[in-house]
């Protein structure tokens, strides 16, 4: 598909995020893993070494985790502005799984799609949108609507 | 029908397995193609399109739900010390109450095992929402000194609108925290629980804590906005001759500057302001009367200091001094 095709968003933040202050986006994150599945042995090593080192460091974040008997463990990371993200961690060992929590807290929570830019501003021009007469000399003599 | 073909169905797949093992053992598991996968999925999907999709469920009713821990996680993401009694309270709607003490009695228990020590959050909304308005008002006054009184009235409104304030609540997390009879949680209940919630702010930490919660959070929501966007004036030539009356200038007196393919679909003027035989403004429109009246708004907008390219307000002042307490709840 060409790039027009597919979905795209400008550059924003929610709700002007750090202009007053910094809000950390992701309201909760769920580890969903089971506890004799050897897929799932990177997350049980990860509850055990990392996670509450990451409760700690983010007061904001609430986690919460649930054993269930599933071959796929998951992290479910839940957003201010209501979106949910679905990450599978599969086979994946605790440094690895660490690092993408770490990535989920530092997302906005925004869809992850194109940009059309990778710059926005809210008043595009400081000396005024360009017309046909920007930077033309003033006319001489009488100027009259013609009909 | 529908269901009556899966109870078929399921007797049928019964009895399968019943054949394949002896008596004595009363559940079987066998790994095979699942042939009944398809039509049972063709029916489930059949029964949601006759029903419809199911009606959204409030987050706390979903697995993984500890409303303390949310509590306090909205009380550290926001960098604030609020009183952790009050905030409970903020969230409960007397709407909630009512409907939760009808649940209640129709479930036929006594009264006195059902009685809800739950406080509404009607004083809390009522001094958040009056705090707001002031301290917005200030807000404004202070940071446009040259804008109109009405002006200041019409901004203060679209800041406390309905639509703001709801944006502001659901992308602060604060639809899942509150109590609510109904579910989607409508406006007005929404707008008053970010209310109550500014008014615990007040109670908990002081006015000047809630006035930076109010800032960082509403004053920001200017950004990128229009005055006139949010300030309807039908007449603004006449304001401006009014403006100008107050300040003892000259009336404005409109004159064309420039006009470019009159005769042609896409035609172009701009009308220049003149007062005191000095340019006040110029505004390009596609008729005399248009670009007369974008002038006029352009000349409103240089007098009241609400320029595009006026200096962006300061949000930096306030010191991160103190930590908010770390939370880690065992559960």
């Amino acid at each position: 598909m060409t790039s027009r095709g597919t979905p795209s968003r400008f550059l924003q933040s929610v709700l002007q995020n750090g202009v007053g202050r910094y809000v950390c986006q992701l309201k909760r994150i769920s580890i969903i893993f089971s506890k004799n599945a050897q897929s799932s042995l990177g997350v049980r090593e990860f509850i055990e070494e990392g996670v509450v080192d990451y409760a700690k460091k983010n007061p904001g974040t609430v986690v919460y985790v649930s054993p269930n008997t599933c071959r796929i463990p998951k992290i479910v990371a839940e957003y201010l502005n209501g979106n949910v993200r679905e990450e599978m961690v599969t086979s994946q060992t605790s440094k690895e799984i660490l690092e993408l929590i770490t990535k989920l807290t530092n997302q906005s929570g925004l869809d992850i799609i194109r940009l059309r830019k990778p710059f926005h501003t809210d008043s595009p021009s400081i000396q005024g949108q360009w017309h046909p007469f920007t930077n033309r000399p003033p006319s001489i003599g009488p100027i009259r609507p013609l009909p | 029908m529908a269901s009556g073909y899966i109870v078929n169905r399921g007797a049928l797949t019964l009895g399968i397995h019943y054949r394949n093992v002896c008596r004595t053992t009363t559940f079987t598991q066998i790994r095979e193609k699942k042939r009944w996968m398809k039509s049972y999925t063709y029916i489930m999907e059949k029964k949601r399109k006759i029903e419809g999709t199911p009606p959204p469920k409030p987050r706390s009713q979903k697995p993984n739900w500890d409303y303390h821990a949310e509590v306090q996680a909205f009380n550290c993401r926001l960098h604030e010390n609020f009183s952790l009694e009050l905030l409970k309270t903020a969230f409960v709607n007397p709407c909630y109450i009512e409907s939760e003490q009808k649940r209640r009695q129709d479930l036929g228990m006594d009264s006195e095992t059902i009685a809800l020590v739950l406080k509404g959050n009607i004083e809390l909304r009522l001094q958040g929402s009056d705090f707001t308005t002031s301290f917005l008002n200030d807000w404004c006054r202070a940071s446009f000194p040259r804008l109109h009184s009405d002006g200041v009235a019409a901004v203060v409104a679209h800041l406390t609108s309905s639509t703001v304030v709801c944006h502001v609540a659901r992308n602060l997390g604060i639809e899942d925290l509150t109590m609510s009879a109904e579910f989607p949680i409508p406006d007005d209940v929404l707008h008053a629980t970010l209310m109550a919630v500014i008014g615990a702010l007040l109670e908990s930490s002081g006015a000047e804590r809630a006035g930076f919660f109010l800032r960082d959070f509403f004053a920001t929501q200017l950004i990128g906005k229009d005055l006139f966007d949010m300030w309807t004036v039908v007449n603004p030539m006449g304001l401006l001759m009014e403006e100008l009356a107050q300040k003892n200038m000259s009336a404005p007196e409109p004159r064309l500057i420039r006009s470019a393919g009159a005769s042609t679909v896409l035609p172009l003027y701009f009308v220049g302001l003149y007062s005191d035989k000095k340019l006040l403004a110029q505004g390009p429109g596609d008729t005399v009367i248009a670009a007369e009246e974008e002038a006029s708004r352009v000349a409103l907008r240089n007098l009241y200091g609400f320029t595009d390219n006026r200096r962006p307000s300061d949000f930096s002042t306030m010191k991160q001094q103190h930590q908010p307490v770390q939370f880690v709840g065992c559960n």
